[in-house]
């Protein structure tokens, strides 16, 4: 039996090492980029720093990208000046695009059907408005320089707050224990796979019979909990758009109109901020604009938007 | 609490941790811990059933009992009968009550009359029902015959009958093999637990990789086949043919192995039936616990093949329609069986159903010669052609799938439902049919190489293709446990 335990544990530890090994040779995991929070408080990528996206069990996408030393995704540099014409996309991890290769983007792609004109992608995962326009706030001078200024939206997501402050759940995955663990490369891939799930779920399972009680909410309730939400983050819109000085005449909004309450798309029509509804233009193809396993634009979905976008500028230019 | 479960692995280190550090002074020790972890294992499913089991364990320990003590003839007939009644009522109660009562109005309704199906019952089918019944049947049987003397301990009976590792799903094994193990204190062997141990790595690797991955795929087609091409059809059952394979004897290798954890080796029960030369072939390698069981207690009992060729001809169409019937309460089941009978007859009738049987492809070679690879394809194509009955969820689908193949032949390529690339499975199948033809010899050792690097690399691979085709998201239940 002893020998048994402890050939199984030497198996175990050499197979662990082998399959770390393996997951590195074949790139099978993602690189995680260093994040921080710059001198204006604003959280971001580390600048100039490069590495691979990787989505799926068997590398099924693969991208490179690339941090620019303003700290965010981008195949150019962000050097917007008075003679050139520039348009900034602030977003979250759609405008970020991990998920592509840095010099497909949909920045890249704007510029490919617009002459003369420069696309500054300020894309971050987990972005809300308040980060947006927070960032646009403490880089005033910059985004001063830039023509067009259009800030991607998703009502559900990016309006539960009414004021910026650092995520602090997000700047906790550089501590020194994170950062130790994403060194392992095997770890970050079972994560990824989802290997951890069971344990997670069994956990979930039985701590759940711990604590069942489950509140059963009526459908009148539902509803009215559902508008008193939708005014709170009206308020919250309201509040960030005074508090940044959200300049109505360069900033557009970037939105899916089927994912926006009436309430909200009403509210911006009646005090008169632009935006652009992409919902037609990515419903009206039969080719999938998502990737197999997330729910970020594939290459067909980014050509979409992409043309959305220059159409809009050719025709306010 | 299925094999491949976080669930399980915890419950099994536990047990195994109990069995061999504080259970292992007595055989009676041992025995109430491996009863008391298999209720358990059971329960974890539906403890309601359990009494199913311990009712068919009281049962058959009585009646072997009358058996053995009368020595008239028909009393012991009666007696047996009495197991036999049992436990195949348990299994038509269960498992056929509302296929009866449906076939019946339907074939009421073939001659014009209607009748409102107010006899059917919402029964839920017990998990493994068809394989301890089986077993606690042929422990009747083989007191009956005299092959075996009862029991007098109820205990070790009650582990036999419900013994953990293969209480679910089989292999269904005799009183001969796995009794006499219980019967017997189990002493720890290495070589055994290092056995037991690769034979799980297999059977998972073939469960996960093997038949999960495929899963999806077989699904899409099967559901939607009327808007696939014949050439897709024709993917979708050849895959089914590997997915039901990898699922049920990756199951077996891990019971097989788990049993020998626990100091108890279990009967074989797949033996690479994809490398089989002819049909017959195929059966002496195919979920063979099942094969022996109805070739001793049904096939042998009406005179197997030492009557008349016509009776023979007719014995085996007995045998291959029960067996189509036991897989499950569908006609697609029974004529996958007519099906396989039809197969097998004109092999039985040109004398070719032994010649296989202790040799395999490629037996003194490395490369089976042109004539193996043929036989091997045409046998794999008949076997596959039959699971269009076993996986189609009517007779109807079952023949306008065919239809579709035979009639309407189209070629398009396939695209994985989730997009994924398909040529991953197809290099992934074309490495498993090598692997599997290079340890062809020997089922119970997957991993028999020479040299221990190689072993290990072995190893190394088989749980990266494990964590190259995990998907958490997956159902991962066994297709047998429907059974």
């Amino acid at each position: 039996m002893k020998k048994l335990v402890i050939k199984s544990f030497l198996y175990f530890v050499l197979i662990l090492c082998v399959l770390e090994v393996l997951v590195r040779v074949f790139h099978l995991t993602k690189d995680y980029p260093v994040r921080i929070v710059d001198e204006y408080n604003v959280e971001k990528w580390k600048p100039n720093q490069e590495g691979y996206s990787v989505t799926g069990n068997r590398r099924q996408n693969f991208s490179k990208f690339y941090i620019n030393s303003s700290g965010y995704n981008s195949y150019r540099e962000f050097t917007p000046s008075k003679d050139k014409v520039e348009i900034a996309l602030v977003g979250d991890s759609f405008i970020e695009g991990f998920h592509q290769n840095y010099y497909n983007s949909i920045g890249k792609k704007i510029e490919d059907r617009l002459i003369d004109v420069e696309v500054y992608e300020y894309g971050y995962s987990g972005y809300d408005l308040a980060d947006q326009l927070h960032l646009i706030n403490q880089y005033e001078s910059t985004f001063n320089l830039i023509d067009y200024v259009i800030i991607g939206i998703k009502f559900e997501n990016d309006l539960n707050r009414g004021e910026y402050n650092i995520v602090q759940e997000r700047i906790r995955l550089e501590s020194p224990i994170y950062r130790a663990m994403r060194q392992i490369k095997l770890l970050v891939y079972l994560q990824n796979i989802g290997a951890f799930d069971a344990p997670r779920e069994l956990m979930r399972k039985l701590l759940s019979r711990r604590n069942d009680n489950v509140v059963i909410i009526s459908e009148q309730e539902e509803i009215r909990l559902q508008k008193e939400l939708e005014t709170n983050y009206i308020k919250n819109f309201e509040n960030l758009v005074k508090i940044y000085n959200f300049d109505k005449e360069r900033f557009i909004l970037f939105l899916d109109s089927k994912k926006n309450p009436l309430i909200f798309l009403e509210y911006l029509h009646h005090n008169n901020f632009k935006f652009i509804d992409f919902s037609k233009a990515l419903s009206d193809t039969k080719i999938p604009t998502t990737l197999i396993y997330d729910k970020h634009w594939n290459n067909h979905g980014r050509n979409i938007i992409a043309e959305l976008i220059a159409n809009y500028i050719k025709l306010t230019m | 609490m299925i094999f491949n479960s976080l669930e399980f692995f915890i419950f099994l280190f536990i047990v195994y941790i109990l069995y061999w550090f504080v259970f292992k002074k007595s055989l009676k020790a041992q025995n109430i811990l491996i009863l008391l972890a298999s209720y358990t294992f059971y329960a974890w499913w539906d403890w309601r059933f359990l009494s199913l089991i311990l009712l068919s364990t009281i049962v058959d320990y009585f009646v072997a009992k009358k058996i053995d003590s009368n020595t008239i003839q028909s009393k012991r007939k009666l007696w047996l009968w009495v197991s036999v009644f049992f436990n195949v009522g348990l299994l038509g109660f269960f498992k056929y009550y509302n296929f009866f009562v449906d076939s019946w109005i339907d074939m009421f309704s073939v001659f014009g009359y209607t009748i409102k199906s107010t006899w059917t019952l919402r029964i839920i089918l017990p998990v493994g029902i068809s394989f301890y019944t089986f077993q606690t049947m042929s422990y009747s049987f083989d007191v009956y015959y005299k092959k075996l003397k009862p029991t007098t301990d109820f205990l070790s009976f009650a582990t036999f009958v419900s013994f953990f590792p293969q209480l679910v799903a089989g292999p269904i094994e005799r009183a001969s093999n796995l009794l006499s193990q219980i019967l017997k204190k189990r002493v720890f062997s290495y070589d055994q637990a290092v056995g037991g141990l690769k034979l799980i790595l297999w059977g998972l690797f073939k469960k996960v990789v093997i038949a999960d991955s495929l899963g999806p795929i077989v699904d899409d087609i099967f559901s939607n086949y009327s808007q696939y091409p014949a050439s897709t059809l024709i993917l979708g059952v050849t895959l089914f043919s590997f997915q039901v394979y990898g699922d049920f004897s990756g199951y077996s290798d891990i019971a097989i192995g788990t049993a020998k954890l626990f100091g108890v080796e279990l009967k074989s029960n797949f033996k690479f039936p994809q490398f089989s030369r002819n049909v017959a072939e195929y059966w002496q390698r195919w979920h063979v616990s099942l094969s022996t069981w109805f070739r001793h207690y049904v096939y042998i009992p009406l005179g197997g093949s030492r009557v008349s060729k016509l009776k023979s001809v007719r014995n085996i169409c007995i045998i291959f329609l029960i067996s189509g019937f036991w897989h499950g309460a569908n006609w697609t089941f029974v004529f996958w069986g007519a099906f396989h009978a039809l197969a097998f007859i004109p092999v039985f009738l040109m004398g070719r159903n032994t010649i296989y049987k202790d040799s395999v492809v490629g037996e003194n070679t490395f490369l089976p010669s042109l004539t193996e690879i043929g036989q091997v394809l045409l046998t794999f194509s008949i076997v596959t052609f039959s699971r269009i009955f076993f996986r189609s969820e009517s007779i109807t689908d079952a023949f306008k799938f065919i239809k579709k193949i035979v009639t309407n032949f189209s070629y398009e390529t396939y695209n994985h439902p989730m997009g994924y690339r398909m040529i991953d499975y197809y290099v992934l199948i074309v490495l498993f049919i090598l692997y599997e033809y290079s340890i062809r010899k020997d089922e119970r050792s997957p991993f028999k190489f020479k040299y221990k690097a190689i072993r290990f690399v072995a190893y190394a691979l088989v749980i990266l293709g494990m964590l190259l085709f995990y998907d958490s998201s997956m159902d991962r239940s066994f297709i047998y446990f429907q059974f």
